[in-house]
């Protein structure tokens, strides 16, 4: 099982994919001697763990090639979630290449904050990377950032001192209530929120055209596979063992966390001899038999639109380099993040990871992430608010159909 | 009624002063010799001709500066702030790479164009003082008494005028850092720079009252349901943060005062170190005492006394409550320490007669002590309960506002003040245009209620009344 979703989920894995990641990267794909480079500094925003590998890494390709010598590179520690307001507020002031996470990018992309990849590095992007995390640098027919990672999807970390079977939600649940401990899900996350809704066969999708703007919605919540969702939810809420939440380092009395591999040193920690992983448990509701999905996510490193070609270009290649089957095989090694290049996906190390391979695991049975408005997470939080508080505890199947109903129509008036 | 009388009155006035600035600019002209009349237009000609040259000299490269300013800079804004700017940014992908040409920024246009009218009125200014001027040297020369001189000038700016060169700096320093930023932000409310519009990828431009409109819709796509039930939230809160704080602080207070306790010194002390602890600290870890899986809970649970964990964030009633009791904890210390300083201050034979009167201990709290206490405090109070009204910390640290609902619009939650549903807007999801109106309504808010209860302050209605 494991193996076979793995292959699917790498699949193509055309040997000449690996030499064409390198000589895209680091001669170019256009001849040097058409553009004046010119000189000036390149601003990198990358989260603080890669910050001192991304410099090493930038200022190394900035040496390999005389072309690059005008320029240097400053490396700063912005995370991802900043980094993509920073960028929306004042585009100008902003970073030259910076790393965000994939929901971010038609905000992004709206507020004319990503260059887009043309020619060949849309094609390097399409060729060398899992078609989830491809398609999620796209918008409409356009693609506007390179993959960076494919790790961000959640799981399950458990401590299998206290949890007996990790299939199934009840099992987990009851477990948890018996020895007094906590099953961490962040309901109210229009992130987490969906394992449940996907799980049942709804769908959310959106449609969004290449300048950002959202066009079209694929939302079916409003049906009886959402009252389903929805009532298992709320069930899970009403549950002793029930914990909003997500991050392992703030939980305390934690027997189970959905989370994702950004968690897993953490986990580690608070488990010890117990931290097991697992894909995402499965639930019953009146006697049928659901599987958690929820979302494959991506990070993705992107350049700012630019003024001058000479540094177009320079910020491209660099770019292009940073997300190379190599470099991001030697940012597992250095820091864990699993790779979104398939080449680098296959590599003994990365398949040997116990919380890459949960994942992995778990990605058979989620939708790679598109994209979203804003105001999908917003709402998505106020609806689980809503859960948690337990207004829907007493409804009956038609309440909930009408609040799911409401709640579709305004997600569905998000687009267009 | 007579708000209303002030405010003819003071239009009326204005007209009166503008008619006679017009009559005294044209008496000038009409009488003033030719290089009076030159000087209209080459400010600081007369000046030069009849020697004040540090007049002349500051009036004619004031308007060569204003000139060249408007050349290079202000008028192109300036054409263009009725629009907001037409050009398009556009991306030219005929290149290798793709490359941005930025078009107008409706962000900059707006920002610079309100500078040169702010610039423009400045220069006006100037132009008129320039013409009283010449209106000064020709009464001068006819009553056959010398001009002032450069010196004499300069002089004066460190004497009878030291006030001006003073305060030169700071007013500089408050228009640019107060009044542009005041005047910008209002002037976004009527505008739709939201996510949708940001320069300088996409224009912006005026939509009216559009906004205003918006706020007040009671639809379900309209901020008004939400806007009126975050505004009763933040009026309760401020109530309550004020009063409820006033009142125990000066509770507190009163019983270590009273004669009899022993350790009076301790007691303050204890309240008092949780002032020693940073505020936002201790409102952090009092969000995460009460989380679900937070100390309290915790030990509620291992006690037995409760089965399941208690909501207190998720709940909204349980969190304003909490918010509103988390407050008083840290707010009562200060009271405290500042009422004790009354306590003491409030004359002991006004007890005592009280006390010949027989007078009980109720009846002296509520006829002696807190009309005292209202007499010295009330400003502050009121200073305190519009601080309240936009008090961020408290709230942000706390709750952030949440818990958040589908019945709310605009990502606004159940705890939200108006001033942190502001920050949400500008920071979440880049709703200027909305952010700019809340703003207008919490300073319409804060103060209408200002002035309202500043009227009714006892310390300002009977100035003497303890004197």
């Amino acid at each position: 099982m494991n193996r076979i979703s793995r292959r699917e989920f790498l699949r193509g894995s055309a040997a000449s994919l690996a030499t064409l990641a390198l000589t895209g990267a680091m001669t170019g794909v256009v001849s040097a001697d058409e553009i004046e480079y010119g000189e000036g500094t390149i601003t990198i925003w990358v989260a603080d763990e890669v910050t001192e590998f991304t410099k090493t890494k930038a200022e190394e390709f900035l040496a390999s090639n005389e072309n690059y010598s005008g320029y240097t590179v400053s490396v700063e520690s912005v995370g991802e979630g900043d980094a993509a307001s920073n960028m929306i507020t004042d585009v100008e002031a902003g970073a030259d290449i910076y790393g965000f996470a994939q929901d971010q990018m038609a905000r992004l992309v709206s507020a004319g904050a990503l260059m887009e990849l043309t020619g060949d590095y849309a094609t390097f992007v399409a060729e060398n990377n899992d078609s989830g995390a491809a398609s999620a640098a796209m918008s409409g027919e356009s693609t506007y950032a390179f993959p960076l990672t494919s790790d961000n999807g959640y799981f399950l970390y458990y401590d299998s001192t206290v949890i007996t079977d990790p299939t199934t939600l009840e099992q987990i649940l009851a477990d948890c209530e018996a020895a007094g401990k906590g099953f961490y899900m962040e309901i109210n996350s229009g992130w987490y929120q969906p394992a449940f809704f996907f799980g049942t066969g709804c769908t959310a999708t959106y449609e969004s055209d290449e300048t950002g703007a959202f066009v079209g919605s694929d939302i079916t919540y409003a049906t009886d596979e959402g009252v389903v969702a929805f009532k298992k939810i709320i069930e899970l809420a009403g549950s002793s063992a029930f914990y909003n939440g997500s991050s392992v380092g703030d939980a305390t009395n934690a027997a189970a966390v959905v989370s994702g591999t950004w968690d897993s040193s953490a986990a580690k920690e608070l488990f010890g001899d117990g931290y097991a992983c697992a894909k995402l448990p499965t639930f019953t509701v009146d006697d049928t038999e659901y599987q958690m999905s929820g979302f494959g996510g991506f990070k993705l490193l992107g350049v700012k639109p630019q003024t001058e070609v000479g540094k177009a270009v320079v910020c491209m290649e660099l770019a292009e380099y940073l997300t190379s089957a190599e470099v991001q095989l030697e940012r597992y090694n250095e820091v864990g993040w699993g790779p979104s290049n398939i080449e680098a996906q296959a590599d003994d190390a990365v398949q040997a990871d116990e919380a890459l391979s949960a994942l992995a695991e778990q990605l058979a049975y989620t939708i790679p992430q598109g994209q979203y408005p804003d105001d999908f997470w917003t709402l998505s939080t106020s609806f689980g608010d809503d859960i948690i508080a337990g207004n829907y505890n007493d409804s009956s199947d038609e309440d909930l159909l009408a609040a799911l109903t409401t709640f579709q129509e305004t997600l569905q008036s998000y687009a267009g | 009624m007579s708000e209303k009388k002030g405010l003819s009155s003071s239009v009326s006035r204005g007209f009166t002063r503008f008619g006679r600035n017009l009559a005294e600019i044209g008496t000038t002209f009409k009488e003033g010799d030719w290089t009076a009349k030159l000087s209209f237009v080459i400010m600081g000609f007369g000046q030069l001709v009849h020697k004040q040259f540090l007049r002349g000299v500051l009036f004619l490269g004031l308007e060569i500066l204003f000139i060249y300013y408007m050349a290079t800079f202000g008028a192109a804004y300036l054409v263009k702030l009725p629009t907001l700017g037409t050009v398009e940014t556009y991306v030219d992908k005929s290149g290798i790479v793709p490359i941005t040409v930025y078009g107008d920024n409706s962000f900059l246009i707006l920002l610079y164009g309100i500078l040169t009218i702010f610039v423009i009125a400045a220069f006006i200014f100037i132009w008129r003082m320039n013409v009283g001027q010449q209106r000064q040297i020709q009464k001068l020369k006819e009553a056959g008494r010398p001009l002032p001189t450069s010196i004499q000038d300069l002089k004066s700016l460190l004497n009878e005028h030291f006030a001006a060169t003073l305060l030169a700096i700071p007013n500089l320093g408050i228009f640019v850092f107060v009044i542009l930023p005041i005047i910008f932000m209002i002037c976004i409310a009527f505008t739709n720079y939201d996510a949708n519009h940001q320069s300088p990828t996409n224009l912006f431009w005026w939509v009216g009252f559009e906004n205003f409109k918006n706020l007040f819709s009671m639809g379900t796509s309209g901020y008004g349901s939400t806007f009126f039930t975050v505004l009763a939230w933040t009026l309760v809160w401020a109530f309550f943060a004020t009063f409820l704080n006033f009142f125990l602080g000066l509770g507190v207070a009163i019983m270590i005062n009273k004669k009899g306790i022993k350790f009076k010194k301790l007691w303050r002390t204890i309240l008092v170190v949780t002032i020693a602890v940073p505020q936002f600290v201790s409102l952090l870890y009092m969000y995460k005492l009460f989380a679900n899986d937070g100390l309290v809970n915790t030990w509620l649970l291992n006690l037995g006394i409760i089965k399941s964990y208690i909501p207190f964030w998720s709940n909204a009633m349980y969190a304003r409550v909490l918010i509103i009791l988390i407050n008083v904890w840290i707010g009562i210390p200060y009271m405290m320490l500042m009422t004790t300083g009354i306590l003491m201050n409030i004359p002991e034979d006004l007890y005592e007669s009280a006390r010949i009167d027989g007078a009980n201990a109720w009846q002296m709290f509520r006829s002696i002590t807190l009309p005292y206490m209202f007499f010295v405090l009330g400003p502050y109070l009121l200073t305190s309960f519009t601080g309240n009204l936009n008090n961020f910390n408290v709230i942000y640290l706390l709750t952030q506002g949440n818990p958040t609902s589908m019945s709310l619009s605009g990502g606004a939650g159940y705890t939200d003040l108006l001033i942190t549903w502001l920050y949400k807007l500008t920071v979440n999801d880049t709703n200027y245009r909305m952010a700019a109106v809340i703003g207008i309504m919490v300073f319409a808010v804060t103060a209408i209620i200002s002035l309202v209860v500043y009227r009714l302050l006892p310390s300002v209605r009977d100035e003497e009344g303890f004197q």
